[in-house]
């Protein structure tokens, strides 16, 4: 049978924006958001849980989306890549890993700006190795993370 | 060398800010209305005949529009070399391993796809299937592909000099074994594909590929359409290191239910498929033989190949020219025999990936190396510098070596990294190790080699750069922007880069070989400067000079010897495109190097490439006795990549290689089950490096501008990566004196071999 009669209706807050979706119970957070509300920042890259592309933060915290169901975080403040960006302004993680360099094919990119806001709203002053830890959910074939690491000390440094 | 304003600058990607807003569509973020999803059936036997497939079952789903198999195709096949084309998209008469894909399926959404997937009945009739290189080989096992007579898919000989005599003339020679094994790309995003057959019958596909115009090409011969009807577009990429080369099964797939439905098909691999059936690194044997003189000079050296091709050619005849090929770019050699072979198996095929068959004899050379040095008292390094290839240079087998800095770089990767101090310690665990390498910037190829770029300015000065070569997340698009800012003295950020598409971009062979900077950046050259001619012819009349005495720089036209006459750029562009009826101002550009031969296919002679670039990297270990355990510390890479166009993105190469090489090294392996099968298609099972593994790495640039490059500068793109792998596996035996000649490293290795000293 291809037709599910089990929709449910949810409430997504997301970028400080409420959305009201139609989804079914079983649908994880990455696939609401990239395909009801074409927020496709966050990237599956294993659908696993074990390459972090698809991390977003929920209650400030990083989330693996695609370990997610929608469902689960109903009305709680999700914020996504796209929220990251305000009035033509970029984050201050956005414009230093565009400066520095760290950003290659730019597939892990989203996942690890998020990851590494999480980490400087926990940590005002994280050393290079808890900065490494944190971000060790987030894979990156491109850059070897060496500039990615930078970018974050960075923007430390203010 | 020479200070420029953009060239060997560390300049920011210029999409950049897209990939970091979230805003760089990839092929899986593309949208169209209509769209369906499509997913594809694989076989679970390693070798069988397909008797019958039945979908009547699927097409009965509701939701489920259309079911394709190996019928729908034109029955031509395809692959990257014309000299052997094997490959059908979906199977026709065989299925070759488990995973080679049989049919495709597109419905309204992913789920009813893969319930319709699973009410498709394949019957098969089972056929004997080998997994093992030797037994392939051998007369009379079962044939994965008929037509050729043998497993051999390929095989390439090198016989120069006289390495008889050579050996008998050593006074020390070494004989030893190496395995490499089979790895995945990694790339983060797992391949996709979007196709759409518009009224008129002509069709696009969206693909996150590195050569739009081969795909283009190939899918023609495959579908049987003329290559005027199919447009291959390039969005974003997250990565391809040689992996998302040629046509894959999952874009034939996707054209051919776009063109069954008429609606738009959008195939997304999931990471499991990524990993099992698409390609893979050659798992490959070496055999080394090398004769040395009592002052270490290489006499002799003779290298035996045996690579595991899975169960398609894709591009291993190159990867058994390429194996030989390595051994003659960083030393002199005099006498040098090789035997390469790439073996059909039924397992998933093995294709292009990043140093593209040097890896695994660079690791068996630069091993050896360190064990003659070890043998004959002599320092490693000082082995090296004594057979150090030399600019001027010719190899033996034709390679001219127009700029080399090797010596320099081993002499700075050693000096930097303070070597001599670091091998005469006596800390017991910890190592320092060094390797060097070569690569070629592009590869003369059997067809189409060179690239074209166009240059178009308008009335405000602004200009769009059109290249055909494609942006995989390597940064090409950045390096040509700079290329064309550098001759038309703008900033790259007045540069709008357009590239990989076959309708607006011109012909060209795409991305792999390491050969964008070095064919396209000179293409770009060429059409900036042609643009840049006539711009100055304007600027002549209107400034009252000659045009050679135009000079472009700071967003300003000048006049040499009058530094008081001057024009904007903006200003001078707006001049000429206004001028008599109006004009466009668009310039072109091709380019190939006029130096190199394709290689005779019987002698492998020929002066492949126009430039090479030289590396000497050097890697710090630490190894824990108790654990087995290898910790990558530190790498120091000095390298010869000409000019560099874009230090930024030099680094990041480095880097990048650097993590990817530890990989290699220490961590990755493909497990093959005993049915060929692929046991860890998963990052779970199949572990890259992470953040915690990140090395530290210190890059020096010790090239000089290469007589061919654009503004001097030769490829950074994989010469690097096969340099790596051996540099810490030298370093391990120089910390615990365990030499590993399987690879990858493993903790269980490192403790036995302590305990078995």
């Amino acid at each position: 049978m291809g037709e599910s009669s089990n929709r449910t209706r949810i409430v997504l807050n997301v970028n400080n924006e409420k959305y009201e979706i139609e989804t079914e119970p079983h649908k994880t957070l990455l696939e609401v958001l990239r395909e009801k509300l074409d927020l496709t920042g966050a990237k599956e890259g294993c659908g696993l849980g074990s390459c972090g592309a698809c991390t977003v933060l929920v209650d400030g915290e990083p989330v693996l989306s695609c370990l997610t169901l929608a469902v689960e975080v109903q009305n709680r403040p999700i914020v996504t890549i796209e929220g990251l960006f305000k009035d033509g302004h970029p984050h201050p993680l956005q414009r230093s890993f565009v400066e520095c360099g760290a950003i290659q094919c730019g597939y892990c990119t989203p996942g690890m700006i998020l990851s590494a806001k999480a980490l400087l709203e926990e940590k005002r002053n994280p050393s290079r190795k808890e900065i490494q830890e944190a971000l060790s959910g987030n894979l990156c074939r491109c850059t070897g993370y060496n500039k990615i690491v930078k970018a974050i000390e960075s923007v430390i440094k203010g | 060398m020479t200070n420029y304003l953009n060239v060997g600058q560390p300049q920011p990607r210029i999409d950049g800010l897209e990939k970091a807003t979230g805003e760089a569509r990839y092929t899986g973020d593309l949208k169209l209305p209509r769209m369906l999803i499509g997913k594809l059936l694989v076989s679970p036997h390693p070798h069988a005949r397909i008797l019958n497939i039945d979908f009547s079952k699927a097409l009965t789903l509701l939701g489920v529009k259309a079911v394709v198999t190996g019928v729908d195709l034109s029955g031509q096949k395809y692959g990257p070399f014309r000299s052997r084309r094997d490959e059908t998209g979906l199977a026709r008469d065989k299925v070759r391993y488990i995973g080679d894909p049989v049919a495709a399926v597109c419905a309204k959404d992913e789920e009813t796809a893969l319930e319709a997937i699973e009410l498709i009945r394949v019957e098969y009739e089972e056929l004997p299937a080998i997994f093992d290189v030797e037994e392939a080989m051998q007369e009379g096992s079962p044939l994965i592909h008929e037509e050729y007579k043998t497993n051999i898919c390929a095989q390439r000989h090198f016989n120069f000099g006289d390495v008889e005599e050579g050996f008998n003339s050593s006074s020390h020679i070494r004989e030893d074994h190496f395995f490499s094994q089979g790895l995945s790309h990694g790339a983060l995003e797992p391949r996709a594909a979007l196709a759409h057959l518009d009224p008129s019958g002509r069709l696009t596909l969206w693909t996150g590929t590195q050569s739009p115009y081969n795909v283009r090409q190939d899918l023609s011969l495959v579908l049987g359409l003329p290559a005027s009807k199919i447009r291959v577009i390039k969005p974003f990429v997250g990565g391809g290191y040689g992996g998302k080369g040629g046509l894959s099964s999952h874009e034939v797939a996707a054209s051919l239910l776009a063109i069954k439905t008429r609606q738009p098909v959008k195939i997304s691999l999931n990471r499991e498929e990524e990993i099992s059936m698409t390609r893979l690194r050659h798992p490959m044997s070496v055999y080394v033989k090398t004769g040395v003189r009592n002052d270490g000079a290489i006499m002799a050296q003779y290298v035996k190949c045996i690579a595991n091709g899975g169960a398609y050619a894709c591009t291993s005849v190159m990867v058994a020219y390429n194996s030989g090929l390595t051994c003659l770019i960083p030393y002199r050699i005099s006498n040098f025999k090789y035997d390469g072979y790439v073996i059909y198996t039924n397992r998933p095929m093995s294709g292009p990936m990043r140093g593209h068959g040097a890896n695994q004899p660079r690791f068996a050379v630069e091993s050896q190396l360190d064990m003659i040095a070890e043998d004959i008292g002599l320092d490693p390094a000082e082995l090296r510098l004594r057979n150090a290839t030399q600019k001027g240079d010719t190899s033996v087998n034709g390679l001219l070596f127009r700029s080399c800095e090797l010596s320099r770089a081993i002499r700075e990767a050693t000096g930097a990294s303070g070597w001599k101090q670091k091998r005469s310690r006596k800390e017991t665990n910890r190592g320092i190790g060094i390797a060097c390498g070569g690569f070629v910037s592009g590869a003369r190829a059997g067809s189409h080699t060179a690239s074209s770029c166009f240059v178009q300015v308008n009335e405000e000065g602004g200009v769009v750069l059109s290249t055909g070569s494609s942006d995989i997340g390597q940064g090409s698009d950045t390096t040509l922007a700079q290329i064309a800012a550098e001759v038309l003295g703008l900033s790259p950020s007045d540069i709008t880069v357009v590239s990989g598409d076959t309708e607006t971009t011109p012909i060209d062979p795409g991305t792999f070989s390491s050969r964008v900077t070095f064919y396209a950046g000179n293409a770009a050259m060429r059409a900036a400067s042609e643009v840049k001619h006539l711009l100055a012819e304007t600027a002549a009349k209107f400034m009252e000079a000659n045009v050679e005495d135009i000079e472009f720089r700071d967003h300003k036209v000048f006049v040499k010897h009058a530094p008081d006459k001057e024009m904007a750029f903006r200003k001078l562009a707006e001049l000429t495109i206004s001028s008599g009826h109006g004009r466009s101002v668009i310039g072109k550009g091709q380019w190939a190097p006029s130096n190199t031969q394709f290689p005779d296919r019987t002698t492998c002679y020929g002066n492949v490439s126009g430039a090479y670039s030289f590396a000497a990297q050097v890697a710090e270990v630490e190894v824990d006795t108790t654990t087995g355990e290898v910790r990558l510390q530190k790498v120091t890479i000095a390298d010869d990549c000409g000019q560099v166009v874009n230090v930024l993105g030099a680094e990041g190469q480095a880097e990048g290689s650097i993590s990817m090489g530890q990989g290699h090294a220490l961590m990755e392996k493909i497990l093959f089950g005993d049915r060929g099968q692929i046991m860890n298609p998963s990052f779970s099972e199949y572990k890259i490096p992470t953040a915690a593994d990140m090395a530290g790495v210190s890059f020096l640039g010790v090239g000089l501008p290469d007589p061919e490059g654009p503004y001097g500068a030769k490829e950074i793109g994989e010469g690097l990566l096969i340099s790596t792998l051996p540099a810490i596996t030298n370093a391990i035996y120089d910390a615990v004196g365990v030499r590993i000649t399987e690879l990858p490293v493993r903790p269980e290795k490192i403790l036995e071999g302590l305990r078995k000293k």
